[in-house]
């Protein structure tokens, strides 16, 4: 494994992007000494349901808390403001064997506090700072990412399935990415999920202009496991779509 | 002036009515190596002391009574940190400074600063979070630190290192409380009077309005006179800035 590194993973809603983002925590977690750290950018909180954790706080609920603080007993000083905060995050991390989740919650729904805002993105991204690998799942849109999370990434994971919606919605995220630069990336891939035959990934290659990093074959297990609520961690070492995923990883420098 | 008397009285009652507690002289001769700002996730960690899911507190007392703190004196009630190794403790601390010159115009400000400064301890595995308003501080010492030999006198004699360095503090003193949860929330109980002085400071600095008839901390203030003498102070200063 090479030095820090932080992948986003984006795409259309219902492609699998979750499930593709448990697969890569499970196999980061699994390679020993290096600090891992899972943000679970989605308002669903998909993430941690697929990694089996309840998540007891949001990035989302210490913002309501400070912002009806704010409101009640006035405002505090930045510096304290910031050490509550920092606080708060940390305790809102749920540490597990191998790596550490951060849930971001819902969006901001209720006036403008770009303070608030701003210093919970400082937290976070001193906070990623500390780890060796940051993996966010993302929601459809880049922008989230960097209003909610952080401004920069290294690697930019499109995820899609084979449909026409899906592709195009990765498709428009690449565009946003390059032509407004509303992230920062080093390096950007598609990652084909739910994929039936290898004909349709021929075809596929024809018809995008995005780096194709990998693809993963519509799993029964990934599905049997979503079906009954159960988190992908319980896959076995052996599933080929955990291979084709460690594959993924390599490519993009992030195992070795 | 003085805000803390009765409560560092009160502190140092509670740590006499234990037996076995621990003190020890500040180390000036060995010192921790530096950190760099590191988290200690619980994979790597060998101790914490006062998580969220465990009682906490912190507090900070200053008394111009130089001579009243025992200088360079770390005080444990409770097990050591090595002694503890692989499990998550209440905590407990307290520091007490003699300082020199606080007046109502500058007592605030030095307050703060000397809040701060344990935000600047940077110490190699070991990982420290603390809000003030909500007095907590929680820790987290990796199993290598540990297996290392950091301590309550480690720890102690790095704050002090810390404290030294601000030219009006005189006098340092540590204590910290490990031994129960009871005893946290006791620690709690007996430093709220200071809790109520420090809020009700941070609400003369924050605002403008001096309606204590209408004010939460009246009565903290009629009780500290020192409280008075800065409400008075501050009361004028506004003035001036109004007729200017």
């Amino acid at each position: 494994m090479t030095d820090k590194k932080i992948l986003a993973l984006c795409g259309k809603g219902g492609v699998g992007k979750t499930s593709v983002s448990a697969l890569m925590v499970k196999l980061l977690a699994s390679r020993n000494g290096k600090k891992v750290l899972a943000i679970d950018a989605d308002p669903a909180v998909g993430l941690a349901t697929a990694l089996g954790i309840t998540v007891k706080k949001t990035v989302d609920d210490i913002r309501k808390d400070l912002i009806n603080g704010i409101r009640k007993s006035g405002p505090q000083g930045g510096s304290e403001t910031l050490k509550r905060l920092d606080y708060d995050v940390f305790d809102a991390l749920e540490e597990r064997d191998g790596f550490a989740l951060l849930a971001i919650g819902r969006p901001e729904d209720e006036g403008c506090f770009c303070k608030v805002n701003n210093l919970l993105k400082d937290i976070i991204a001193d906070l990623a700072g500390k780890f060796d690998v940051v993996l966010i799942d993302g929601e459809a849109g880049i922008e989230q990412i960097n209003r909610r999370v952080m401004k920069t990434v290294d690697h930019l994971v499109l995820v899609s399935d084979t449909s026409v919606k899906g592709l195009g919605v990765a498709n428009s995220i690449a565009q946003v990415a390059n032509e407004k630069k509303a992230v920062d990336f080093s390096s950007m891939g598609l990652v084909l999920n739910r994929v039936r035959t290898l004909a349709e990934v021929e075809a596929i290659s024809t018809r995008i202009n995005l780096d194709l990093y990998g693809w993963l074959y519509d799993d029964d297990l990934i599905r049997s496991l979503d079906f009954s609520g159960e988190p992908l961690t319980g896959m076995p070492d052996s599933s080929p779509s955990l291979a084709v995923a460690s594959r993924i990883l390599e490519k993009i420098g992030v195992l070795s | 002036m003085e805000l803390f008397t009765q409560t560092i009285d009160t502190v140092r009652s509670f740590v006499s009515a234990h037996a076995g507690f621990k003190t020890w002289k500040e180390d000036l001769d060995h010192s921790w190596p530096d950190g760099n700002r590191d988290i200690v996730l619980k994979e790597d960690m060998g101790l914490e002391l006062g998580s969220p899911e465990k009682d906490s507190i912190s507090c900070l007392l200053w008394t111009g009574d130089i001579a009243s703190i025992v200088d360079g004196n770390i005080t444990l009630v409770g097990p050591d940190f090595p002694e503890s190794a692989g499990r998550s403790l209440p905590f407990g601390k307290v520091v007490l400074l003699g300082v020199e010159g606080f007046d109502e115009d500058n007592a605030y400000d030095r307050h703060k600063e000397l809040d701060y400064l344990r935000y600047d301890l940077n110490l190699k595995g070991f990982m420290m979070r603390a809000v003030s308003q909500y007095m907590r501080e929680w820790c987290r010492v990796s199993r290598a630190a540990l297996s290392q030999g950091f301590s309550a006198k480690v720890l102690g004699s790095s704050i002090m290192k810390l404290f030294r360095t601000r030219p009006y503090v005189k006098t340092v003193e540590v204590l910290y409380f490990t031994s129960s949860t009871e005893d946290v929330t006791r620690l709690g109980q007996i430093t709220s009077p200071a809790e109520k002085v420090i809020a009700a400071m941070n609400k003369m600095a924050a605002e403008f309005d001096y309606d204590c008839v209408s004010c939460d901390y009246q009565e903290v203030c009629d009780e500290a006179e020192g409280l008075k003498g800065m409400r008075e102070k501050l009361k004028n200063k506004t003035k001036e800035v109004q007729h200017d």
